[in-house]
């Protein structure tokens, strides 16, 4: 971005504005850019997405009514929750209060920066990528344990320490798997670790070797975790502490939280895809050669669609499975997930000592393992379909 | 703990979520139990309820003797009969038959009562309205003269529809042997 | 209450209280618990109870006999069949009317439908305070069909007002039958798949095994009915030891907790009693719909009914356990006094005890196992 600006400066326009305002100016702008016309709708349709896949896994029908299939239902939430009464309770610490949903979201949206919507289509390629995502992801333990204390009320508390708890603790097992990946690629940068894979599923890190198979599924799990969502929703667990943390919230702050969640499965996706599935790399087509502007929407697209799969498998795991008790977090945390991802990280470690071909022999028994896995479990399903009585039949209707 | 139990608690993990994941997304593809009401249904709620369907109260009063036997039965006093001589033509009048819908639990004991099948339920059960006055539902506005059953059948031609369908009210729901006439009509 | 708490130098501990409910989404009605706890580890929960008590045993001394009958559907609307059954049970000892034989199959097979409803509302609700949100709303949609069934069958989804005193109040036609088995055929296989979904989830299962065990002295002492009792070894079953009705003609069998994973006596136990009496019930059932007599469905009763002075108990097995209606007569048309015994009141005794030192998550574990109904608590 800093090519056009300085092209744009030298053509003479913003006369006599000095440099780093134009800068500063840009990059307000790219930010307003980037959060109003992506991040804001996603957020809002993963939402209705949300809903909607909940009712169907339910034997029900979303909300279908505003807008075609109901897809503008957050936009009528959105305008809902902005007419409420802004409630501040009597005895709670009001600057605290009002400060806490911007930290969560301070923290969810820095993550953007790094992004990698395609080759060319990244705010700013850090060469500190994905550890500058693990660092500012931590900000929202702040937002939350500032909600929680300032609210002036003993449910909100206990919401609130239990989510510090268990978002610090998480975050080993989801840093040891990127660090499995960070020695696979040998760079911290998200595009270097994105060059770094091919196309092919084949060529993507998650089928490398088992260890890095499992190293996906701790980062899924450990990202679930660091996200709030069941089965690790423990601190806005509806059924034992009403709503957690944000017990107190009403309105627009209220749903500045459940923003910051919904475009979190975002970030856990998109940050997946890069580091396991191979980014927005496309396979390299004719076509791609002459155009670079078809190129560059094939790989936006790519991505997108990679990164969303996960949103929807998050929501499809919610629906699935109960709570864990916050005891049994813990205990799954640090003896179960980080062990394993210590297993993981050695693992992976001393296969690169292997000569390349024994590495393509592993990559390929890991992939034929992965696909069986895969057909087995839509084996599965059809088993599951054809188990029910006549009355739910195949043909789903809206 | 042993390695054993760990890997046997990691296994029954992985595969429980396995098969409660493949249990979700089987209900993906099914079709939804959902009826879409009030709009996007073939034909209005009201007829597919079922024919013993206990809705709302309504009452027949060209056909209604006045015998009280609704108020006397109602457990939660819930219908309000006044009756009154009429001074002119010296016979007896109804000057009021209220019924509280919001009071009204919907166990049928009045129906069950009444000789003639006057009061019966409907199949009406949207009964929202915007102030608690509208939920009284007023069955004598005028003062009406009270029904005289006639020995041999009716004769009145307006009156014979409305005794035949207050009969086979009766005949279905309020028959000492609980119906089982009805069943072998049916 | 205050023991001296803990001095370290400066600072000093204690517990906070906390309330849990009335409006709380997970006690089952409205009931309120005032806890002591640490944040996690509860020291006391003491019940609150009275929050939804609607007087129903004073107004059985203002209705008739006849009249009463929609009163006893509210006692426990999950239940109403049951407490219509106790009801009109009591009301015929008293008054020494005899039931027809058809009459009495109508009334098992409505109670069993009854039964398969609100145990389906049970589990359901207790896996969506667990947190799996999912096999809740597959419950209620087997307990819609079941709502359609008894809309059928009498014309109401929720309160009855179908089992008179002398049988039944409408009679079951043959294509409702028909009906019921085609609801039974589907049914089976879904109690396997929410088993699948539920039952058998590893983290379900670590949430409640072992947890809120109740001994079997414990649960006779403190008078557990009720899938409670039977999750903790004891085989008690009014249909089975103080047989009524037909039940004794008919084949069932008495599931009983048996430690499948963890203590005998745990919240896993009671809970999976439930799914198996849902199973037993269709049995039960299905037999029911084979042996149906022909007959009248009602026997004759007076309209003005005044059963001789005197005084009776009637005991059923209800969902939540053992229902008992003590009514007694004076001579007149309404009753004197009739007294309602639940289980769930009888349940909300041990709470206390067996929540010291468990944690807050093991409370809403403990009140969901327990089934314990605010409407049955309050009357």
């Amino acid at each position: 971005m800093q090519h056009y600006l300085d092209q744009l400066m030298r053509d003479g326009a913003f006369a006599g504005v000095p440099k780093e305002v134009v800068y500063a100016a840009a990059m307000v702008l790219a930010a307003f850019v980037v959060l109003s016309v992506f991040v804001a709708p996603l957020a809002g349709v993963t939402s209705w997405l949300e809903r909607r896949v909940w009712a169907r896994m339910q034997s029900r029908v979303g909300p279908n009514r505003v807008g075609p299939q109901g897809i503008l239902q957050w936009l009528a939430d959105g305008i809902k929750n902005l007419l409420k009464e802004d409630l501040i309770p009597a005895d709670a610490d009001s600057k605290l209060f009002s400060f806490a949903p911007y930290v969560v979201f301070m923290g969810f949206l820095c993550t953007f920066v790094v992004i990698p919507f395609g080759a060319n289509l990244i705010v700013a390629d850090l060469n500190i990528g994905i550890l500058y995502i693990l660092a500012v992801t931590s900000l929202v333990v702040v937002g939350i344990l500032m909600a929680g204390w300032a609210s002036n009320n003993k449910w909100s508390l206990l919401g609130g320490m239990r989510s510090a708890a268990q978002i610090v603790s998480y975050e080993i097992p989801a840093g040891l798997a990127i660090l499995t990946i960070i020695f696979l690629a040998g760079t911290m940068s998200m595009q270097g670790i994105i060059k770094a894979q091919g196309w092919a599923p084949w060529d993507w890190f998650l089928f490398r070797n088992p260890f890095t198979f499992g190293a996906f599924f701790l980062y899924f799990t450990a990202a679930l975790a660091e996200g709030n969502r069941t089965p690790f929703d423990i601190p806005e667990a509806e059924s034992e502490l009403v709503a957690g943390y944000v017990t107190e919230y009403s309105g627009m702050r209220f749903l500045f939280f459940f923003f910051a969640e919904w475009g979190n499965l975002y970030v856990i996706g998109a940050v997946a895809t890069t580091l396991f599935l191979g980014g927005w790399q496309v396979p390299p087509l004719p076509v791609f050669e002459n155009s670079p502007v078809l190129l560059a929407i094939a790989q936006f697209v790519t991505f997108f669609i990679k990164a969303y799969l996960w949103v929807f498998v998050a929501m499809w795991v919610r629906a699935t499975l109960p709570r864990v008790r916050v005891d049994q977090l813990m205990a799954l945390c640090w003896k179960y997930m980080v062990p394993l991802a210590f297993t993981c990280l050695l693992g992976t470690i001393a296969l690169m000592f292997v000569p390349a071909d024994g590495q393509h022999i592993i990559t390929a028994i890991t992939f034929g393992f992965a696909l069986a896995t895969a057909i087995n479990f839509f084996r599965r399903v059809v088993y599951q379909v054809r188990n029910a009585k006549p009355e739910l039949y195949f043909k789903p209707q809206i | 703990m042993n390695v054993a139990s760990y890997a046997k608690d990691i296994w029954q993990v992985m595969s429980s979520t396995f098969e409660g994941l493949s249990i979700t997304l089987s209900h993906l593809v099914r079709r939804p139990m959902t009826i879409q009401y009030p709009d996007k249904i073939p034909v209005p709620v009201q007829e597919t309820l079922p024919h013993r369907y206990r809705g709302i109260l309504e009452v027949d009063l060209d056909i209604c003797t006045g015998c009280l036997a609704c108020e006397r039965d109602c457990p939660i006093s819930c219908i309000t009969i006044g009756i009154d001589m009429n001074k002119e033509t010296k016979v007896r009048q109804f000057t009021h038959f209220d019924i509280d819908v919001c009071k009204c639990m919907y166990c049928g004991l009045c129906s069950e009562a009444c000789p003639t099948g006057a009061i019966r339920h409907s199949q009406e059960f949207e009964g929202a309205s915007y102030n608690p006055a509208g939920l009284v539902r007023h069955f004598a506005p005028q003062p009406q003269n009270l029904y005289k059953p006639k020995k041999g059948g009716e004769t009145d031609p307006k009156l014979v529809a409305k005794v035949d369908i207050g009969q086979k009210y009766l005949d279905e729901f309020a028959t000492p042997d609980g119906g089982a006439a009805a069943a072998d009509e049916s | 209450m205050s023991e001296t708490a803990p001095a370290h130098g400066f600072y000093t501990e204690e517990d906070m209280t906390i309330s849990v409910g009335p409006q709380h989404p997970s006690t089952h009605g409205v009931l309120r618990f005032v806890v002591k706890t640490d944040g996690e580890v509860i020291s006391e929960a003491i019940p609150d109870v009275g929050y939804l008590h609607r007087s129903i045993e004073k107004i059985g001394e203002k209705v008739t006999y006849h009249g009463y009958v929609p009163y006893t559907d509210r006692a426990d609307y999950l239940a109403a069949m049951f407490a219509n059954q106790a009801f009109c049970m009591a009301a015929e000892k008293l008054a020494g009317t005899p039931v027809t034989r058809r009459g009495e199959f109508c009334r098992v097979i409505a109670c069993e439908l009854n039964r398969i409803a609100s145990h389906l509302i049970s589990v359901g609700t207790f896996g969506q305070d667990i947190g799996a949100m999912t096999p809740f709303v597959h419950a209620l949609r087997e307990r819609e069909t079941i709502n359609n069934l008894m809309e059928e069958i009498c014309g109401a989804r929720l309160t009855y007002n179908y089992i008179r005193i002398g049988g039944v109040g409408y009679d079951i036609l043959p294509e409702t039958c028909a009906k019921i088995g085609a609801f039974l055929d589907h049914f089976e296989p879904i109690v396997d798949e929410f088993n699948r979904l539920l039952s058998g989830n590893k983290i379900f299962i670590e949430r409640l095994a072992g947890v809120a065990v109740i001994s079997k002295e414990d649960a006779l002492s403190y008078n557990l009915v009720g899938p409670n009792l039977r999750g903790s070894g004891v085989k008690w079953d009014i249909r089975r030891d103080i047989p009524y009705s037909i039940y004794p003609e008919l084949e069932f069998e008495v599931p009983v907790g048996t430690a499948q994973v963890g203590v005998l006596g745990d919240s896993y136990d009671r809970y999976w009693v439930r799914i198996r009496e849902m199973q037993e019930s269709c049995k039960i059932l299905r037999q029911c719909l084979q042996r149906m007599p022909q007959g009248p469905a009602i026997s004759k009763v007076p309209k003005k009914f005044r059963p001789p002075a005197g005084e009776c108990y009637a005991r059923v097995e209800a969902p939540r356990g053992d229902m008992g209606f003590y009514v007694v007569s004076d001579g007149s048309e309404y009753p004197y006094r009739v007294r309602i015994r639940t289980g769930s009141y009888t349940a909300m005794s041990i709470i206390d005890k067996i929540s010291k030192g468990i944690m807050l998550a093991d409370l809403i574990a403990l009140i969901g196992s327990l089934d314990v109904d605010a409407p049955e608590i309050d009357r």
